[in-house]
């Protein structure tokens, strides 16, 4: 950005920044084009009477301006101008020029060449600002679309560190300020030398100056600049700057040149709010990983009393001092079914655990649909109590290659919503069809159906409908880990309602593997 | 079963105080004699010292693992053992099952249950043991001496892969055996991995001996982790026939 401000400034100023460019590689490639122009009007004289004509040498002076810029432009003005007066003017070989009205043509060849200069050099520069400001912006917005994304505060530190090499230009190493164990980290997988590194950590010990840098030479003499990302605040990490190999005056330059990006670069990533943000991911990912630890480990010891509990209970229902008495084997019931339900909702606890943990591997393996299906109405046949389940399956089912016991725990997921909230007597059908390259399993009921907002946030976790949360005991994970389980195994969910108290139908889809057939046929016999 | 000559022993291994409180009732109950073990040294020596005729032992033992108590046990000892756990994962199953267990029950469980799988595991050692070569299960009638499977009384045709499957089945009715350990039985080391192939010739299988092979009641699946026998009829139900 310290680059616009040079434009309006004075001409000195401004002719530096115009040569700067091409610099001597413009002035010579200016002077080569003159030749060639000079050569081939000298051709072309040799075969046709034709007068000189001095505007041929607009064509090297406007090549010059746009591709090298001012200097080169005025270069090539010069140079054509006194080819001109040297090779084709009366008396030829010197610079005089005889004739008043080609002094005049030449004068006036100038002076159109200089302003075609000057106006394509003023072009090219105000193209290429455009042109690096686009760059500027696409650089920023997918840093800050990186930002967005970030699920931990390496994450952030990432995009910053890319950030920071994109607009430095050089190669970067970013060290995290207050790394996990203590002591900071680089961010990339960069080959940052130990000296440089034990800089570092002096800097962020507060050893060394870290607002305004400190240079140091690593053991191949290459020179690299460390420094507090922010002269302000150390949260936004230090950063370790190869400089290469530089003398001290180019080293100054470079520092001032990065000085500038880096206060830059601070001040926007300031503005982006990254510092909160780091803040928040990091009480995210601590909150997450505890509650996570916590509902682990409490529900496994919840189901160590809970085992004797549920025992002790089927053990009353059945003996016959109890079974014998209508009371107390109602009470005894009682007893065992709700602590069934609570052993569900400790399972349901530990699945989605599984799931947030990211500990959740399907292992695939050749399955039956049937044997799922059939394992899922078997595990909750005692709890469907009075509503009768209606399984159709169409012949001829392909296998799929799934994790059985994930798809069964899914299935048996939505036969228990659905056994929930329909009426007691209704009927719950499974249906399994071939549809295309997905094989497809709904579960449909009669019973509460679903509203406008329930289907909408159907997936999300926690989530309970409104008619349901006073009624109906449930947690709001079930469906959430079924998704999950489906997921992860390459398939999908779809839950559908004609409408409030109209029944619900949930169909998940599973691929169907593209060589099943023939596998299917070859291992007959 | 109420008969103290007859009544069958059962051990009951588990750390925990309140669990064997209520297997011992739900044991009793239902006929049985109970003993107890709170830790896998001293499983692994009522085992020896006395007549033991059932095991139930749980997996988490202060002292020794609980896979490690059945090896040692199984390494001198038929005796059927049903393992408790709180873990439930497939692999975990496999893994007992192929060491010698022979039922596995993941805790919290009803006490029917752990009651129906301790018969059909008892059942299987008497039929060992009066070396009965018929088996009836449902309307199928396997012979396992003439090589013969019929249903209703008429005789199946089945493939030589089919039979040798009802065959390693029918050798512990209503135990699980592993799709690794049939895989290997049937079809060699190299196509342990190949659980298609084991799953066409169960759905042929199913599509013989079945009723409905859509809900098989015969032969049975044990969801990632093998299939089963439906236990055998009692061979009161056989005379009487």
């Amino acid at each position: 950005m310290s680059r616009m401000r040079l434009l309006p400034q004075g001409t000195i100023q401004w002719l530096r920044a115009a040569a700067q460019p091409g610099g001597t590689t413009g002035i010579l490639g200016a002077l080569f084009l003159v030749t060639a122009v000079t050569l081939v009007l000298e051709v072309v004289r040799s075969f046709l009477d034709l007068p000189p004509v001095v505007v041929t040498y607009l064509v090297p002076v406007l090549i010059a301006a746009i591709r090298w810029g001012f200097l080169a432009a005025m270069t090539a003005t010069i140079a054509s101008a006194g080819s001109a007066a040297y090779f084709f003017y009366k008396p030829v070989h010197t610079f005089y020029v005889e004739d008043p009205a080609r002094r005049l043509g030449l004068i006036l060849f100038a002076i159109v060449a200089v302003v075609t200069a000057y106006l394509a050099a003023r072009m090219r520069r105000e193209s290429e600002i455009v042109r690096r400001r686009e760059k500027e912006i696409g650089d920023l917005y997918a840093f800050s679309r990186r930002l967005a994304g970030g699920h931990s505060t390496s994450d952030i530190f990432d995009a910053i560190e890319k950030h920071l090499a994109t607009v430095v230009g050089r190669r970067v190493a970013l060290f995290e300020p207050r790394g996990p164990s203590g002591r900071s980290e680089p961010v990339g997988e960069n080959g940052v030398p130990q000296k440089v590194r034990e800089t570092v950590a002096a800097v962020i010990a507060g050893h060394a100056d870290g607002a305004a840098g400190t240079a140091v030479a690593d053991e191949h003499g290459n020179r690299w600049l460390v420094r507090t990302v922010s002269p302000k605040t150390p949260d936004l990490g230090v950063v370790a700057i190869d400089l290469g190999h530089q003398t001290p005056e180019s080293e100054q330059e470079i520092r001032a040149r990065i000085e500038a990006v880096l206060y830059d670069a601070a001040s926007t990533i300031e503005k982006i709010g990254l510092a909160h943000a780091i803040t928040e991911v990091r009480m995210r990912a601590e909150s997450e990983r505890f509650r996570d630890a916590l509902i682990g480990s409490v529900s496994h010891e919840l189901r160590t009393p809970l085992a004797s509990i549920l025992g002790a209970a089927t053990v009353l229902c059945n003996a016959p001092a109890v079974a014998g008495e209508a009371r107390l084997a109602a009470l005894a019931n009682v007893v065992r079914d709700e602590s069934e339900r609570l052993n569900n909702e400790i399972q349901n606890l530990l699945d989605a655990t599984r799931i947030t943990g990211e500990a959740l591997q399907p292992k695939l393996e050749w399955a039956e649909v049937a044997d799922i299906v059939n394992a899922a109405v078997e595990r909750r046949r005692i709890r469907f109590g009075s509503h009768a389940v209606e399984v159709d399956l169409a012949d001829e089912m392909p296998l799929i290659q799934v994790d059985a016991v994930l798809i069964e725990k899914a299935l048996g997921q939505f036969l228990t919503n659905a056994a929930k909230y329909s009426p007691p007597g209704s009927k719950i059908r499974i249906r399994g069809w071939r549809d295309g390259e997905t094989l497809a399993l709904a579960v449909s009921d009669d019973g509460a159906g679903l509203t406008a907002e329930d289907s909408a946030r159907l997936g999300e976790r926690f989530f309970r409908g409104r008619r349901h949360v006073q009624s109906t005991p449930g947690s709001g994970l079930g469906f959430w880990i079924a998704n999950a389980f489906v997921a992860a195994n390459g398939g999908t969910i779809e839950a559908t309602s004609a409408g409030e108290n109209k029944g619900t139908t949930v169909t998940m889809r599973l691929p169907i593997p593209a060589n099943v057939e023939q596998l299917e046929s070859i291992s007959s016999e | 079963m109420s008969d103290a000559a007859t009544a069958p022993n059962v051990l009951v291994v588990d750390d925990e105080l309140q669990i064997r409180r209520f297997l011992r009732s739900g044991f009793e109950l239902d006929g049985y004699s109970v003993s107890e073990a709170e830790n896998g040294r001293e499983a692994i020596r009522a085992a020896t010292l006395r007549p033991t005729d059932l095991i139930i032992l749980d997996l988490a033992l202060p002292d020794l693992d609980g896979s490690q108590v059945l090896e040692r046990i199984r390494s001198w000892s038929n005796v059927p053992i049903i393992i408790l756990s709180v873990k439930s994962s497939e692999m975990e199953k496999v893994r007992l099952f192929e060491l010698g267990a022979d039922d596995y029950v993941t805790k919290p469980f009803g006490m029917a249950e752990l009651l129906a799988r301790s018969k059909v595991v008892l059942r299987r050692k008497a039929r060992a043991t009066t070396g009965d070569s018929v088996i009836r299960i449902d309307h199928l009638k396997i012979d396992l001496a003439a090589r013969n499977v019929f249903v209703d009384d008429e005789r199946l045709t089945l493939t030589p892969k089919e039979y040798r499957l009802l065959q390693i089945l029918a050798q512990y009715p209503g135990n699980v055996v592993t799709h690794q350990e049939l895989l290997k039985e049937i079809w060699g080391l190299p196509h342990i991995n190949d659980t298609h192939y084991l799953r066409i010739v169960v759905r042929k299988l199913r599509q013989k001996i079945e009723s409905d092979p859509n809900h098989p009641r015969i032969l049975l699946t044990e969801l990632g982790v093998g299939y089963r026998l439906a236990p055998p009829s009692d061979p009161s139900d056989a005379q009487a026939n």
